[in-house]
């Protein structure tokens, strides 16, 4: 309850943070319009030479563009500008601060930042997703719909975690933004189903980066593609996850304060 | 008296362990494969106890360790060896109910957000707080009043000046009510009637709620006019703890005559050190002991029109500490 009202604070600064500077609800829009332009665009391209693309149809692609969209939009929502305040505060020795409150210090870092106007790509995702679906005439059942959201929820735990164990290593290392400009372009690569890539850039995109959890098996569970042994590992995996980020994120901790020396 | 103590350190030690290289390109290349380390005693063995509602000035030079210290009773680090105990709790173990009584405020870095209006991120630390809404109102409007905030809260961080926002983070940092305040040169950079505003503040918070406070600073004003006891450490050792007027006594063995004279340029050398002699008023530095003898001599000598005894200035028995 206390948690659900401190998110709620952080959110209205976020909102109040970005009406200081309006203009940049325009250039989000437009930012966001136009990466949806081209991704449509891509596919149409694509979609003019092949009917299918390791066996997805045109509009199971344009679906999983809807969660890409979706799914990036939280991380650039709420995960990326909180990390990124994480380092900063580690550099600078702001992070006192937040270890000298009486919460839990990982919330309180995980939703430090809130950048309102990314709601546009989530919006937009959602409206890509839904225009997928009714093209395929709404051919979806109850169950689908619970195990997509179930899965969202696993792979969002799953990026989540493998942010807050990148922005940690900031504990050790100072500069990291460099890795974090690698992820950005690895996300990229979810815009397409994992299947399609070779073996071993499948295996980075699953293990090393977890996209494949977060973008296509959801996608898979619209278009009856998900198989059990996916579900469960989307669930094991995130628990495992967020476990062990946690205590990564504990341990990084302890080096910040030199209790581990 | 059987009170506890708020603060109790006991043969406190941080030792840091920093990487070390030569200067050079080929040093830093070679860092990179061996990292050379170097052991840094920041605090070596430090023990003090504050009772509650004292304000203690916790002086010394850059790097003697002050700011490791406050960091370690405010649980930021975990010290090397020794004990700590601030209300009870061990600060490290950073127990909420413990973190909820205390605040850390440092002079040189901003804990309110930048682009939004000061009242939002007051807002911000009430839900961190969980702090009750009339209670919440009640403080605020309280340290409000006391530090003239009524026209800065709507504003946003950026536009307020360094002293404004001083005041703000200030009551940022108490909307809680501390019971113990740690405070890390709250007034540095601040022109003289700011760093007066912020020092009778603290002040009145403390006669007001019973609050303990720590304080450290560069400015002796804010020392003589909050702290009756300081405690002074140099190279991580204590090297003083006691009231303000036993450290006077105790490293400056001498006093300051300043004499008006109703004539021009007397050579006043045999009755002491003259440290200034500005047209007929001279300035003298005299072994304490002698003070009396040397008062009556000059009296008895020559044409005085005023005469005052003082002690140094405060700024000059701590330089006198630390050259021990």
């Amino acid at each position: 309850m206390h948690h659900l009202s401190l998110i709620w604070t952080f959110f209205r600064i976020g909102i109040l943070n970005e009406l200081a500077y309006r203009i940049n609800f325009y250039v989000q829009l437009l930012q966001s319009l136009l990466s949806l332009g081209t991704a449509i665009g891509g596919l149409a391209i694509v979609f003019s030479h092949t009917d299918s693309l390791g066996g997805w149809q045109a509009v199971d692609i344009l679906a999983l563009l809807g969660v890409f969209m979706f799914v990036g939009g939280i991380i650039r929502l709420v995960i990326q500008p909180s990390m990124a305040q994480l380092m900063e505060d580690v550099r600078q020795g702001t992070l006192d601060f937040t270890l000298t409150k009486p919460r839990d210090a990982q919330f309180l870092i995980s939703i430090s930042q809130v950048r309102i106007w990314r709601v546009i790509d989530i919006f937009l995702g959602i409206a890509v997703l839904l225009t997928a679906l009714i093209y395929r005439g709404l051919d979806i059942g109850f169950t689908d719909v619970l195990l997509f959201v179930l899965v969202l929820f696993t792979g969002g735990a799953i990026i989540y975690s493998f942010w807050l164990m990148l922005a940690t290593l900031t504990f050790w290392f100072l500069r990291i933004e460099n890795i974090l400009v690698i992820f950005q372009s690895m996300y990229e690569a979810g815009r397409w189903p994992i299947g399609i890539y070779p073996h071993w850039l499948r295996f980075v995109l699953t293990f090393l980066v977890p996209v494949a959890f977060a973008i296509t098996v959801p996608a898979e569970a619209l278009s009856g593609r998900l198989t059990t042994e996916s579900i469960v590992i989307s669930i094991v995996l995130s628990i495992f996850m967020l476990a062990f980020s946690r205590w990564f994120w504990k341990r990084g901790l302890k080096n910040y304060s030199g209790a581990s020396a | 008296m059987a009170t506890t103590p708020d603060i109790t350190i006991q043969n406190l030690r941080k030792t840091y362990v920093v990487p070390e290289r030569d200067t050079g390109l080929g040093a830093a290349i070679k860092s990179l494969i061996v990292r050379k380390t170097r052991d840094v005693e920041a605090v070596k063995d430090i023990t003090f106890t504050v009772e509650p509602g004292e304000v203690v000035g916790f002086l010394g030079p850059n790097g003697a360790g002050k700011t490791t210290t406050l960091k370690m009773l405010s649980g930021l680090l975990h010290p090397t060896s020794g004990d700590i105990s601030v209300l009870g709790y061990t600060p490290f173990n950073r127990n909420k109910e413990f973190l909820q009584q205390i605040t850390l405020v440092m002079g040189q870095r901003n804990q309110l957000i930048w682009d939004i209006p000061v009242g939002d991120s007051f807002e911000r630390n009430r839900a961190i707080y969980r702090l009750p809404t009339d209670e919440y109102n009640h403080t605020r409007d309280e340290l409000v009043d006391l530090l003239d905030l009524a026209e800065l809260l709507p504003k946003p961080v950026r536009n307020l000046s360094l002293g404004e926002r001083m005041k703000c983070e200030v009551a940022a940092a108490l909307l809680h009510r501390p019971q113990v305040l740690f405070l890390d040169e709250p007034t540095i950079g601040l022109d003289v009637t700011m760093q007066r505003r912020i020092r009778t503040f603290i002040g009145e918070y403390n006669k007001r709620y019973n609050a303990t406070v720590l304080l450290t600073s560069h400015y002796m004003a804010d020392v003589e006019a909050l702290c009756k006891r300081v405690i002074i450490i140099h190279h991580g050792q204590l090297l003083f703890d006691g009231a303000l007027t036993e450290l006077v006594n105790r490293f400056s063995p001498h006093k300051t005559i300043v004499v008006d004279l109703d004539i021009e340029q007397a050579d006043l050398s045999n009755y002491g050190d003259v440290i200034t002699a500005e047209g007929n008023r001279i300035t003298l530095r005299v072994p304490k002991s002698e003070t009396a003898t040397v008062t009556g001599r000059l009296l008895a000598d020559l044409p005085v029109i005023d005469l005052t005894v003082a002690d140094p200035p405060i700024e000059e028995v701590i330089e006198q500490v630390f050259s021990t």
